[in-house]
């Protein structure tokens, strides 16, 4: 058989019988769509978060009370600082602020202003940020998601808190982050640290953790025994554990996406057999008639091969570029709250490029194996029994 | 036959050019400079989970229900965290 002629009659029974594909080629899209959707955006979070990591402590210490972490005594940096191999020991100071008639929260975080380095960083981030005047009064710098709610409950200007000991306490909303950085700050509250000890009811003394680094890979071991032989009622977070959890973060092989994918795969092929397994009449006629005239069994199975990679092939592209368009450019709407929830603040993030080829690889190979598999066994059944037969 | 076979070839191939010169133009040194500095300047980074007031904001923190604080918690980030 001339390859021309084999082709030219492919082509023509794949427009002749689409309708009889387009079936098949539209659930195919749709399960390859969702599929790569929500690796694309795992991906991108995933890639996002682990390049963070380097602008990370390497250790937090907090304080434990009851099982609980509770606040740190701020004395407790001066004796961390006197460890060798210790540096860049900084107190943090954050936590979760409650707003009760609306049932919202928001994350706010105490930032020293006055190290170089931070005040640098908000000239970079907030254009012209002066900060003189942000600091000569009780002000703010809020995410995006808590602009948009302040904005929505009448809170343009200023924004009143409500501390543990029942005070109020009025700050100035001085400027919002950039959107760009929504991913990470929607609903983060930068505010000095002393403010923010205010708020969230803690004495000047404590701080919720200690954060340093240990330059020195091979003294970490040695500094977190040294740690807790010093405080007894403390809990040290490695960046290690950090790491960890970001690897394990929409890990698709723990994640209930993959079983859901494999759910429908499975049910999608059983249906793909079934009707292939009870092959319409005209399909049985087609095979019998192609034997009849002299095509091996070889050539129709190799005219069944051909015509349904196409539709795998098609299927396949066409999901995973809709995929990447709603991802990362439409920023995935509705899917993205599965991945960042939606039960408080709105966020509206941008997701940095990012494409797990070895992944999509691994799904096309699940996805086109088990598809030609349904396919390509009925029609060998029906291709070796007598062209009469197969008539019939 | 052939002809329109083609043409559908092309345009496949045609949007998986797009998709291609997207992911390697697209200007995202800027978003990634953003998140960097903020985390310099939080000395710490989790993303902007938006969960209700009991499920975990931070990366590293466990749930508790705050009516039974002893009690397990099932929430939806269990699904997507692999423990």
């Amino acid at each position: 058989m001339q390859n021309s002629t084999f082709l030219y009659f492919l082509t023509r029974l794949l427009f002749k019988q689409k309708s009889k594909h387009i079936g098949a080629v539209l659930i195919s899209i749709l399960i390859i769509f969702l599929l790569s959707a929500v690796l694309f955006i795992s991906t991108s979070l995933q890639s996002t978060l682990m390049q963070t990591l380097k602008n990370q402590a390497d250790f937090t210490v907090t304080r434990l009370k009851a099982g609980y972490p509770t606040q740190t005594p701020l004395e407790w940096i001066d004796k961390i600082s006197e460890l060798n191999g210790v540096s860049a020991v900084a107190p943090r100071v954050y936590g979760q602020y409650f707003f009760t008639p609306r049932e919202k929260s928001f994350l706010i975080i105490g930032v020293d202003f006055f190290e170089e380095q931070n005040a640098q960083i908000l000239k970079e981030i907030i254009g012209n940020l002066e900060l003189k005047p942000f600091l000569s009064e009780d002000s703010m710098l809020v995410g995006e998601g808590v602009k948009i709610f302040l904005n929505a409950h009448y809170f343009k200007k200023y924004f009143t808190f409500k501390t543990p000991q029942g005070k109020f306490k009025k700050v100035h909303i001085h400027k919002m982050l950039a959107q760009e950085s929504n991913l990470i700050a929607n609903d983060m509250i930068l505010m000095p640290l002393k403010l923010a000890q205010e708020i969230l009811g803690m004495e000047e003394e404590e701080i919720t953790d200690i954060a340093f680094n240990v330059p020195n890979d091979a003294e970490w071991d040695n500094i977190i025994s040294k740690l807790h032989l010093m405080f007894y009622d403390v809990r040290v977070v490695e960046k290690r554990e950090v790491q960890k959890a970001y690897e394990n973060l929409y890990n698709y092989k723990g994640g209930l996406f993959l079983v859901l994918y494999l759910i429908t795969i499975v049910t999608f092929m059983l249906i793909l057999y079934q009707r292939y397994t009870m092959v319409y009449s005209t399909e049985r006629k087609e095979i019998g008639i192609l034997r009849a005239i002299g095509w091996s069994i070889n050539d129709v199975l190799k005219l069944k091969f051909y015509e349904n990679i196409v539709i795998v092939v098609v299927s396949f592209v066409l999901g995973v570029v809709l995929a990447y368009g709603y991802v990362f450019i439409l920023d995935a709407p509705l899917l993205s709250q599965i991945f960042l929830g939606a039960a408080n603040l709105e966020n509206s993030v941008v997701f940095i490029p990012s494409i797990p080829f070895g992944l999509l690889g691994s799904i096309f190979l699940f996805y086109a194996v088990p598809f030609l598999a349904a396919v390509l066994i009925p029609a060998w059944k029906i291709a070796v029994t007598s062209p009469k037969e197969a008539m019939l | 036959m052939v002809q329109a076979f083609f043409t559908a070839a092309v345009l496949l191939i045609i949007s998986i050019g797009a998709m291609f010169g997207h992911y390697l133009y697209k200007d995202t040194q800027l978003l990634q400079d953003h998140i960097q500095k903020i985390t310099i300047l939080t000395k710490g980074s989790t993303l902007s989970f938006s969960t209700a007031y009991y499920e975990p904001r931070i990366a590293i923190q466990t749930s508790s229900n705050p009516a039974y604080p002893q009690m397990q918690t099932i929430n939806r980030m269990d699904f997507i965290y692999a423990k």
